[in-house]
C-alpha cells in the first residue's frame, strides 16, 4: 500500500513536471523513478490484485514516456526505452507466477499440516505400541507359539513405523516439488523448521534403533528374514534420499548440543537423541547413518549365523561362515569332500538343504545384498548334482544285484535241464 | 646544380607533414543526448561518471560569485552540444558558461548572460544545432557556443 501510495504520488510529480517546460533531465529521471517505484511494487506484491494495479502502472508508463521514445533510447544507454518496458513486463509475469505459486502452495501446505499432525500421532501412538510388545515378548520366550505371535506384530509395529515416518517426510517435501534447488530460502527455512518440529531424523534415528534391538531380541527363522532384508533396504534407500534433500535445505546439519542422559524408550513421542547415544560432534544425520551401519552388522551377523545353526542342528559339519562369500566356498567345499569321500549326501541334501535352505531361507540368500539369486541357483544345482550322484550308486548297485539275481537263476535252471536229460534218454 | 636535389627533399617533407595536418574527420558529433546534473564536492570539483570527466570549480565560483567556495555542495548542469563545447550552469548563475576543452583543461570560450537576478532551477536541453536553456515554466532560451539564438518567454 506504502509503495503504492508513493507510485502515486510519483505520478503527481510527473504529471507537474509535464506541464511544465520539459528538461530532458527530468524526463529521464521521472522515467527512471517510476520505473524503480513499480519493480518495487511488483516485488514486494504477496496478492494477485496488487500485480493488477502493477501492470495498470505498467502500462500507464509506457502511455506516458512512448512519445519520448528516442530521447530515451539515447539517454538510459546502454539500455532503450522498449527494453526497460520489456524488463518490467517480464517481471510482471515471473512475479504473477511466483504468487500464483505461492498462493496453491499455501493451499496444498495447510493441508499437509493436517496429515503431518496425523501423521505424527500414529507414530506417537506406534511407539507406545511398540514398547508393549517388547515387555510381551521377554514375557513370552516360554511359548513357542506365543513368541512367534508376539514377533510377528512387533515386526509389523516397526514396518508401519518405516511406513508412517517416510510418509511423513513425503508430506514436509511434497509441496515444494522435487527439485529443492529450485526452491526459494524462505521455503528451505520452512522445510528445515518443519523437519525439526516433527523430530524427522530423531524418529528416524530412533526406528533404525528399534530394528537394532528387535534384532538383539528375538531370533527368527529363516522365512522370517526375507522381509526384514527388504525393510532394511527400503529404509536405507529413503534414508539415502532424505538425507539429500535434508542436505538441499541445509537443515539439522549442526552438531547437537551437550545432552546428559539416555533416552527413555518408553515415553510418548521421539527424543533428541542423546549425547550418550552418538559419538562427540557428530551431526544426527551422521548419527542415523552410524545406527544403519549397526543395523546392517546385526543383521548380516544373526542371518549368516542363524543359518550356520541350521546346519549344525543336522548334524551337518560344514566349514565355517560369517558371510555370503564364505557360505558359498562352504558349500562348494562340503560338496567337493562329500563327492572323493563317497561319504552319504542324504543328511546333507534331503535334510538340511532341501526342507531347510531350499523351503526356508530360499528368498532371503537370493537377496542380491546376500548370496544373489544366480550364486543361489548355482549352488542348488552343486547340491542336486551331489544327489543324483548318490541315487546313481544305489541305481548301480540294484542292477548289479538283479543281473546277479538273473545268472543264478539261469545257472540253477541249467543244472536242472542236464539233470532231465540222462534220466529222459533212459527212458 | 647541387642544391636541386636538397631542395626537392625540403619540399617533398614539407608536402607529406601539410598533408598529414590536414587529415581531418568531418560529421563529428560531440553531443550529449542528456545533460548530466553533477555536485561539486569538498574539493571544489565534480565527477561525471557516465561521460568520465571532472573538473575543478573554484575559478568558476569566484568569477561569478567572488567566491572560489561558492559552489562547494553545489548541483551544476553540464551539456556537451554537437560541436563539442561544454555548458555549464547552476542555480543562482547569471550566465550560461560555454568552455572548450583543451589538454587537462577546459577554456572559457563564452560566458553568455541570460538571467539578470540569477537562475532559479535551469536546465539544459540538447536541441540541435542549439543547446536550449529552461527556468521553470517562463524561461527558454535557444544558445550557440556563442550567444543567444532565440529567447522564448
Amino acid at each position: 500500500m506504502k509503495t503504492f501510495l508513493s507510485f502515486v504520488l510519483m505520478l503527481g510529480l510527473f504529471v507537474s513536471t509535464g506541464t511544465a517546460q520539459l528538461s530532458d533531465f527530468a524526463v529521464k529521471k521521472s522515467f527512471e523513478d517510476r520505473f524503480k517505484v513499480i519493480a518495487g511494487m511488483m516485488d514486494s506484491a504477496n496478492a494477485l490484485p496488487q500485480l493488477d494495479s502493477a501492470k495498470l502502472a505498467i502500462d500507464q508508463l509506457q502511455s506516458d514516456f512512448v512519445r519520448h521514445e528516442a530521447f530515451l533510447d539515447k539517454a538510459l544507454y546502454p539500455s532503450t526505452f522498449s527494453e526497460r518496458m520489456a524488463s518490467l513486463r517480464s517481471l510482471h509475469v515471473l512475479t504473477y507466477d511466483r504468487i500464483y505459486l505461492i498462493q496453491t502452495q499455501g493451499i496444498k501446505l495447510s493441508e499437509m499440516e493436517s496429515r503431518l499432525a496425523s501423521l505424527t500421532s500414529r507414530l506417537d501412538s506406534l511407539t507406545t505400541q511398540r514398547d508393549q510388545l517388547f515387555g510381551e515378548l521377554q514375557e513370552s520366550k516360554k511359548s513357542l507359539n506365543a513368541l512367534r505371535e508376539a514377533v510377528r506384530r512387533l515386526s509389523s509395529n516397526l514396518t508401519a513405523k518405516d511406513k508412517l515416518i517416510f510418509a511423513l517426510v513425503d508430506s514436509i517435501f511434497q509441496p515444494y516439488g522435487s527439485n529443492l534447488q529450485q526452491v526459494a530460502d524462505v521455503h528451505k527455512e520452512a522445510i528445515s523448521q518443519k523437519l525439526e518440529k516433527a523430530n524427522v531424523v530423531t524418529r528416524i534415528y530412533e526406528i533404525a534403533s528399534d530394528n537394532v534391538k528387535f534384532l538383539e531380541v528375538t531370533q527368527l527363522q529363516g522365512k522370517d528374514y526375507a522381509s526384514v532384508i527388504d525393510q532394511y533396504q527400503t529404509f536405507t534407500n529413503r534414508w539415502a534420499g532424505l538425507r539429500e534433500k535434508i542436505a538441499a535445505v541445509g537443515a539439522v546439519s549442526q552438531p547437537l548440543p551437550a545432552q546428559a542422559g539416555k533416552k527413555q524408550m518408553g515415553q510418548k513421542g521421539a527424543k533428541t537423541i542423546s549425547q550418550a547415544e552418538k559419538p562427540a560432534g557428530a551431526s544426527e544425520t551422521e548419527h542415523v547413518d552410524s545406527v544403519l551401519t549397526e543395523w546392517r552388522t546385526k543383521l548380516n551377523g544373526t542371518f549368516w549365523a542363524s543359518l550356520a545353526r541350521e546346519f549344525s542342528n543336522a548334524g551337518v559339519s560344514v566349514a565355517p561362515f560369517n558371510d555370503a562369500p564364505s557360505f558359498s566356498a562352504s558349500i562348494r567345499s562340503y560338496v567337493a569332500s562329500a563327492r572323493s569321500n563317497n561319504v552319504d549326501p542324504a543328511p546333507f541334501v534331503e535334510t538340511v538343504w532341501k526342507e531347510k535352505i531350499d523351503k526356508e531361507w530360499r528368498d532371503a540368500l537370493s537377496k542380491e545384498s546376500m548370496l544373489g539369486k544366480v550364486e543361489y541357483a548355482a549352488l542348488d544345482k552343486q547340491v542336486s548334482e551331489l544327489a543324483r550322484e548318490g541315487i546313481d550308486v544305489k541305481l548301480i548297485l540294484y542292477i548289479a544285484a538283479v543281473i546277479a539275481i538273473v545268472i543264478l537263476v539261469w545257472i540253477l535252471l541249467s543244472r536242472r535241464k542236464k539233470r532231465d536229460t540222462p534220466e529222459a534218454q533212459s527212458t | 646544380m647541387n642544391r636541386l636535389p636538397t631542395s626537392l627533399f625540403i619540399v617533398g617533407i614539407l608536402l607529406l607533414t601539410a598533408s598529414c595536418s590536414s587529415v581531418q574527420l568531418d560529421r563529428v558529433n560531440f553531443g550529449w543526448p542528456v545533460e548530466s546534473v553533477v555536485t561539486v564536492n569538498n574539493a571544489n570539483v565534480f565527477e561525471d561518471v557516465r561521460y568520465a570527466v571532472s573538473a575543478g570549480v573554484g575559478k568558476l565560483a569566484l568569477e561569478e560569485f567572488q567566491d572560489s567556495t561558492a559552489l562547494r555542495g553545489a548541483q551544476l548542469r553540464l551539456l556537451r552540444n554537437t560541436e563539442g563545447y561544454y555548458f555549464l550552469t547552476g542555480p543562482r548563475f547569471k550566465s550560461v558558461y560555454v568552455f572548450e576543452p583543451g589538454e587537462s583543461s577546459l577554456s572559457l570560450s563564452t560566458a553568455i548572460a541570460v538571467s539578470e537576478t540569477g537562475l532559479r532551477n535551469p536546465a539544459l536541453n540538447q536541441r540541435p544545432p542549439y543547446v536550449e536553456l529552461i527556468d521553470g515554466d517562463n524561461v527558454r532560451i535557444l544558445l550557440t557556443s556563442s550567444d543567444k539564438a532565440e529567447v522564448k518567454r
